[in-house]
């Protein structure tokens, strides 16, 4: 595997904010997911290293440059998607990736327009302004910009947010071929369930710093096969029981995790019923990624600044 | 970098032409201050008050057509244009320099037809060399300021803000310059803070050509000022992060 995006202990501080806490990753071929809540940091890896803000320390080499000393060349060699949607909706959807073929000095502009433009579905509309487009269409329109000088790494932040399902699939498999013909994707999102079903490996980032990383599988068979859900009256009190491990209480509800959740849950009852609880539910499902991410993070309040994504999509609409 | 700066230039171009409505609407006040203030005002030290504020009120729509032309820096900061541009290999001076030729294009041809208003309100039109000479007086003038406000853009957060340093910049500006009276009417405190603004410098030029003189002073001075302001400028965009 050919190493695209390494970093080295890449710190990034807002005054005495530590926002990227000694970040160290090899990211090769792959598609890449950034996993974490908000204001873990996510966005301002991504902005440090597609050259938009300098680290406060550390490194970082994207396709085997430096992105403080070479940060021509990264350009050269990335593309990067924002979450924002930035399209002029006044020029066509042709004229919108013509711009950015220009702005890369890109050889056989009007061909290599048409086949990124057809390479997205977008050819019987690229002659209309791009206002009348769908969210779907719009994101499509960004990747068919992002895709026109051939980069060898592609950022996406947030690629598939607030688009309906049948555009979020779509996304999802172009992003999937592109990571076939050899590009590397390296990516931010909320959504557990798209990065366990697409991406190849997935970094939970949590206040700046990493707490894990490795395939979606790997970490959910980390955590256990299963959780078991007990819906109860009464107090539990905690008993080690081979096998089972207690994951959280909330106002009514234990769960529990194990390796063979059948095999445990006349267990699990038996011991509840032994405490004299009042068993209302019994339920077992698989490990998701969301159980993983609520286990490596702590979960808080949301006390980030308001970033204008509101305003922005508020703005979109002109 | 040259063709850079020209595509940067036809996407602003083509945005404006067509938005329909902003194309004219930046003409009202500027034709409002010919017709209403211009042809109706008698004041002591001129019969003919409708020529004397022509020039200013050319120059006054440069200015404000320049402070107007920073919002479209902030529009590409808050709807993430400038992320995408930033991420580019193209060079961030091609961005500074795309905004200030579109904007003193705009800014042209909008003072332009600012001039054939005034032309058909009577106003005596110099020849052709001195109308060359205007010309080559509003565009650096318009360099000049489409590069303050451009810059200023670049360092403002939000739209509000932007807003803000616009009205608080544009009016002093406007009023404290020879474009409603002569030097020899002001008091004497408002003559010195006219004699300093480079806004007066390009009406008084403006004035002087206008009469039928040949004068380069005006020109000298715009040039020699928005070299020191281009040279800072493209310093501040080389140096951008976001």
């Amino acid at each position: 595997m050919t190493t695209a995006i390494s970093t080295e202990g890449l710190t990034k501080y807002f005054k005495d904010l530590c926002a990227v806490d000694s970040v160290s990753l090899e990211v090769g071929n792959e598609i890449f997911g950034l996993l974490g809540p908000n204001g873990a940091g996510k966005s301002t890896i991504v902005k440090m290293l597609t050259t938009l803000l300098k680290p406060t320390k550390g490194k970082a080499l994207v396709c085997g440059y430096d992105i403080e000393k070479n940060a021509f060349k990264v350009r050269e060699s990335i593309s990067y998607v924002p979450q924002e949607m930035a399209l002029d909706i006044k020029l066509t959807g042709r004229e919108n990736v013509e711009l950015y073929a220009q702005l890369y000095h890109v050889p056989n502009r009007r061909d290599r327009v048409d086949e990124v433009i057809g390479l997205m579905d977008l050819s019987d509309r690229a002659g209309e302004l791009v206002r009348g487009y769908s969210g779907g269409m719009r994101r499509r329109l960004e990747l068919a910009q992002a895709l026109v000088h051939e980069p060898k790494v592609l950022f996406l932040d947030e690629p598939t947010l607030g688009l309906d399902v049948g555009a979020r699939k779509k996304i999802w498999d172009h992003i999937g071929s592109l990571k076939e013909k050899g590009m590397t994707i390296f990516m931010t999102t909320h959504y557990m369930d798209e990065a366990d079903k697409y991406c190849d490996r997935v970094a939970i980032i949590d206040k700046g710093k990493i707490a894990a990383v490795d395939t979606p599988r790997r970490l959910k068979n980390e955590l256990g096969q299963n959780i078991i859900i007990a819906s109860v009256s009464g107090e539990y009190r905690p008993v080690d029981i081979e096998g089972i491990r207690l994951l959280g209480t909330d106002d009514h509800e234990l769960r529990f995790i194990a390796e063979k959740g059948e095999e445990v849950l006349p267990i699990i009852s038996g011991e509840l019923t032994r405490q004299g609880l009042k068993v209302h539910s019994l339920s077992i499902r698989e490990t998701t990624l969301d159980d993983v991410f609520l286990n490596k993070v702590t979960v808080q309040e949301d006390k980030t600044a308001f970033d204008g994504t509101k305003y922005r999509l508020m703005l979109r609409q002109r | 970098m040259i063709s850079d700066v020209y595509y940067y230039f036809r996407r602003d171009l083509l945005k404006w032409l067509r938005g329909r409505i902003f194309v004219i609407s930046a003409l009202v006040m500027p034709a409002a201050w010919l017709i209403f203030v211009g042809v109706p005002l008698r004041p002591q030290f001129t019969n003919d008050y409708l020529s004397f504020i022509t020039p200013g009120i050319m120059v006054m729509t440069m200015l404000f057509s320049s402070f107007q032309g920073g919002s479209l820096l902030i529009f590409d900061k808050v709807l993430g244009f400038m992320n995408k541009f930033l991420a580019m290999p193209s060079s961030r001076e091609s961005i500074l320099l795309g905004k200030i030729s579109f904007i003193t294009f705009r800014g042209l041809i909008q003072s332009t037809i600012i001039l054939i208003i005034a032309a058909l309100l009577g106003v005596g039109m110099p020849g052709p060399v001195q109308i060359l000479l205007i010309y080559i007086v509003m565009g650096l003038f318009g360099i000049l300021f489409s590069a303050i406000a451009t810059t200023i853009a670049l360092a403002v957060d939000d739209h509000d803000g932007y807003a803000a340093v616009n009205s608080m910049l544009s009016m002093p500006l406007f009023f404290a310059s020879t474009a409603l009276m002569p030097y020899s009417s002001m008091p004497p405190w408002l003559r010195v803070l006219a004699s300093l603004n480079p806004v007066s410098y390009a009406i008084d030029a403006t004035r002087d050509l206008f009469t039928g003189g040949i004068v380069f002073s005006g020109i000298l001075e715009l040039l020699a000022i928005g070299l020191i302001v281009m040279g800072i400028s493209m310093y501040i965009f080389r140096k951008a992060t976001i």
